[in-house]
């Protein structure tokens, strides 16, 4: 996907995404290194850098196999003096958090920017974390932007905190930041730091504890210049009267709704905007809030400002009131929405606030869950387990993990028990593999997953001998966070090859006997292999299956890429005896009742796959046209495999 | 637009039916008019063929969400999410759609029929418009482009037609690729019509 927008003209008003801000304030600084994994709703500032990077040749940009990683290569090139950025999502920062804290210790030499792309309302996520409390926690300071254009400013304001005090500064930025496109007005593009040089000093960069002491009471030292430093800070300012009783304090986006709201009650209330929350901006907010009544504090996540600010009023012998998530007036979960800020304001205010009736239809609409695709090898890898476990007679628990194949967790796959984090399949495989006796463990884990956090789980189930078959679902990409490449994909964020790591010769080298690789299009191969690993289980092996081929959507592109037709595929109503296989069983999308008992396929949704083909038994489903074999290769599947149904 | 005006609109739809590139369209078409422009996107897991909607409010806004019950404008590109929507339009606001269902995917759904549908939103305070705008789409080729043609049935008959104009649309529309196809499904869409092409 191209990003032409973060290149655009200096002093040109452009729409972007709040993300693709971000990635140009980086461009406009000079930054030297850009590393992240990908996660919603952060991934477009990664994937906007390496966009620059493959017209301009500058920065160095990767998608690196975990956060964790991801945090230590920026690090590392900004302890080297390089100005560098790391990119995840709310959760990747948990898998980060180690070199995080440490980070606080030892400082920088160059700017270290961590984005952390939080996801209040879990539109893309398990859980609601506001990583915020991390920059409180590792006593790293956390710039918040309202808006696109801010972004941009308060990333270029945050690398140039950074290098000036050399520490870390995290840049929170929310799902509505993230991913509203506005315009925004970008400056001229930085000469790029690209090279640096290491400074050997063993008393900073050694955390032994006798350092680790004296750099703690440094970076007190430094957290309180900090403190000063955003106090000063530009970004945070104030508008409307001076002498309203009420304040109402919006941090980052919150004070977007706040300014709207406050709009529409047409209330004239001092409205202060905080872009730099953590550390509190101590000397700024109490100018602000000294000799009034009550505060409301407008702030996406938890109330880590309304907590820290009611401290500081304590402190300072202030009895002014502090109205926000803890009080009640706003939710506690989920996003911010404009009609609940106005009510919250209006309630302060003693104002009356109605909200207006809403319309509501009489025919209630049925859910639509996301779904596996149309074409998605993973439809025939679940179908085909499904089987294997039935015709073995086990009863299995489904480990499951994050990714698209997730979508199993639906009818009528039902293959996943747990969802809890990433990797999260085979670690906790491991524990249930040790007490639950005769029922068998099934991991299901993604590609990309699996080289993220999934392999320490492996290793701990060889060493520790913890039987289970592990299924990885290797489609060749990430796919559910946009087909960001990983080390198994053969080529990297710059679109450049990459050696490619097969998951086989991982599980191979850490010590699994049963290894086995089946083509994910043939249910007839996952099946089978899968039947011999569940055998190999009952035996105490660990088992690896790994069913290989590509995300659908990647396959679709390449062919049309590189024209090769794909077939379609057409039902032989004579043949179709309407047991429904295809529909409820393997459930394709493209597969639908046809009303007379049979069914039918959506030309327009069916991707040629021909999977239904193979698992119809009564062979009514037959390809419309000729197939091109180099359609078959793109799957992964051999010639031999697909011959007939 | 007057400085202190704005005006909302919703797209609902599907994953995988153009609600982005619709929003983007207007997104970029508000900005040509030097308009003040916010699309709050749905990315992630929404997009595997579930329900998808994006809110696009242009003006004197600052909020990137369209509150409940404000919609000026709801552009669906199918019934079902249409309705699901339905809390977030404006009493008299303007409704065009697709005439077109798609049954989730999800074995032995009770989808409502298209008659009840339409009769439903009948029953409501909203000017609604319903026109077969996937079929003509497909007649023209490529059923992706029936978010252009609601496009141009919503800038002929709404205010957003005095908002970002025919004219800028089209100049949006000319940078995408396969513009000749785009250009012409919205000029049907203008007209209301392409049933019988
Ligand atoms: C720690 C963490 N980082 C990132 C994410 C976002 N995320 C969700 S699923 C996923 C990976 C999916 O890739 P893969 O395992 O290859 O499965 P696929 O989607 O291709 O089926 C990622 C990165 C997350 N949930 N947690
Ligand atoms: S994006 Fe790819 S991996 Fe994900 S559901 Fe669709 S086909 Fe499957």
């Amino acid at each position: 996907m191209g990003y032409p927008e973060v290149l655009a003209e200096p002093g040109s008003k452009v729409l972007m995404l709040g993300n693709v801000a971000v990635a140009r304030a980086c461009l406009e600084y000079g930054v030297g290194l850009a590393s992240g994994y990908p996660g919603t709703p952060s991934s477009e500032v990664v994937e906007a850098l390496a966009y620059a990077a493959s017209k301009l040749g500058y920065p160095y940009v990767e998608w690196s196999v975990n956060e964790k990683v991801a945090f230590e290569v920026a690090y590392g090139a900004a302890i080297s003096g390089v100005p560098s950025v790391v990119s995840m999502k709310h959760v990747g920062l948990n898998v980060a958090a180690d070199p995080f804290f440490s980070s606080a210790y030892t400082g920088v030499e160059a700017s270290l920017l961590v984005i952390s792309a939080d996801d209040p309302g879990m539109w893309s996520s398990q859980n609601e974390q506001d990583n915020r409390w991390y920059g409180v926690h590792a006593y790293i300071p956390v710039v918040e932007p309202a808006g696109a254009q801010e972004a941009r400013e308060a990333a270029l304001e945050a690398l140039r905190l950074s290098g000036e005090v050399r520490h870390p500064v995290l840049l929170r930025l929310v799902t509505r930041v993230s991913h509203t496109r506005a315009p925004v007005t970008v400056g001229a593009l930085g000469r790029p730091r690209l090279r640096g040089v290491f400074k050997s000093i063993p008393s900073r960069w050694n955390l032994i504890p006798a350092h680790a002491r004296r750099l703690r009471e440094e970076l007190l030292e430094r957290w309180r210049r900090i403190e000063d430093l955003v106090s000063r800070s530009e970004l945070n300012v104030a508008e409307g009267p001076r002498d309203s009783q009420v304040v109402v304090i919006g941090v980052g986006v919150g004070y977007r709704y706040a300014r709207e709201a406050l709009r529409r009650l047409k209330a004239q209330v001092r409205l202060v905007k905080v872009t730099t929350p953590v550390p509190l901006p101590s000397k700024f907010v109490l100018g602000e809030v000294e000799g009034r009544d009550s505060v409301l504090v407008v702030e996406e996540g938890d109330p880590v400002f309304e907590t820290m600010i009611k401290t500081l009023l304590q402190e300072v012998g202030l009895n002014t009131r502090v109205y926000g998530k803890r009080s009640g007036h706003l939710r506690a979960t989920g996003e911010l929405r404009l009609e609940d800020v106005e009510g919250a304001i209006a309630q302060v205010l003693g104002l009356g606030y109605r909200r207006p009736e809403l319309l509501e239809a009489t025919v209630k609409p049925p859910p639509r869950p996301p779904v596996l695709c149309p074409g998605c090898p993973y439809r025939s890898v679940f179908y085909a387990v499904r089987r294997a476990v039935k015709r073995l007679g086990l009863d299995v628990v489904y480990s499951g993990d994050i990714g698209c194949y997730s979508l199993a967790v639906n009818k009528p796959f039902n293959a996943q028990d747990t969802l809890i984090e990433m990797g999260g399949s085979v670690g906790l495989a491991n524990g249930m593999s040790h007490v639950l006796g005769g029922r068998v463990v099934i991991a299901t884990i993604g590609d990309s997953t699996f080289y993220h956090a999934g392999i320490p789980g492996l290793i701990n189930a060889v060493y520790n001998k913890a039987p289970m078959m592990v299924l990885v679902l290797d489609n060749g990409v990430t796919a559910m966070t946009g087909h960001q490449p990983h080390p198994g994909s053969g080529f990297n964020a710059m679109g450049g090859e990459a050696r490619r790591i097969p998951v086989e010769d991982v599980a191979r080298g850490v010590g699994v006997d049963s290894v086995y690789v089946a083509e994910a299009f043939n249910p007839r191969d996952v099946e089978a292999k899968a039947l011999s690993a569940l055998r190999d289980v009952g035996e105490g092996k660990i088992s690896v299956v790994i069913a290989r081929g590509p995300c659908i959507l990647m396959a679709m592109s390449r062919a049309r890429a590189e024209s090769i037709p794909r077939p379609s595929y057409v039902v032989d109503s004579s043949r179709c005896r309407g047991c429904m296989v295809c529909y409820k069983a393997f459930n394709c999308p493209a597969i639908t009742p046809s009303g007379d008992g049979k069914i039918t396929i959506n030309k327009t949704l069916c991707t040629g796959c021909g999977v239904c083909e193979r698992i119809c038994p009564f062979n009514a489903i037959k390809p419309a046209s000729y197939i091109d074999e180099r359609w078959w290769n793109l799957l992964g599947l051999t010639t031999s495999s697909v011959g007939g149904g | 637009m007057a400085s202190s005006e704005s005006f909302n609109i919703l797209i609902a739809g599907v994953g995988g039916q153009g609600v982005l590139t619709l929003s983007r369209i207007i997104g970029e078409a508000s900005l040509a008019s030097g308009l003040n422009v916010l699309v709050a996107e749905t990315h992630g897991l929404s997009q595997r063929g579930g329900a998808v909607v994006v809110h696009v409010r242009i003006g004197d806004v600052d909020s990137p969400l369209v509150p409940l019950g404000e919609a000026d404008l709801m552009i669906g590109l199918e019934l079902l999410e249409v309705i699901r929507n339905i809390g977030y339009m404006r009493r008299g606001g303007f409704i065009v759609a697709d005439r077109l269902i798609i049954p989730p995917s999800i074995p032995d759904v009770k989808t409502p029929s298209l008659d009840n549908v339409i009769e439903a939103l009948r029953g409501l305070d909203v000017r609604l418009t319903v026109i077969p705008a996937s079929e003509v789409a497909e007649k023209l080729g490529d059923v992706r482009v029936a978010n252009v043609y609601l496009l141009g049935q919503a800038i002929s008959i709404t205010k957003l037609g005095s908002i970002i104009g025919f004219d800028g649309v089209v100049k949006v529309l000319r940078g995408l690729p396969n513009p000749e196809l785009n250009l012409k499904a919205f000029k049907l869409g203008y007209m209301g019509g392409g049933f019988e092409c």
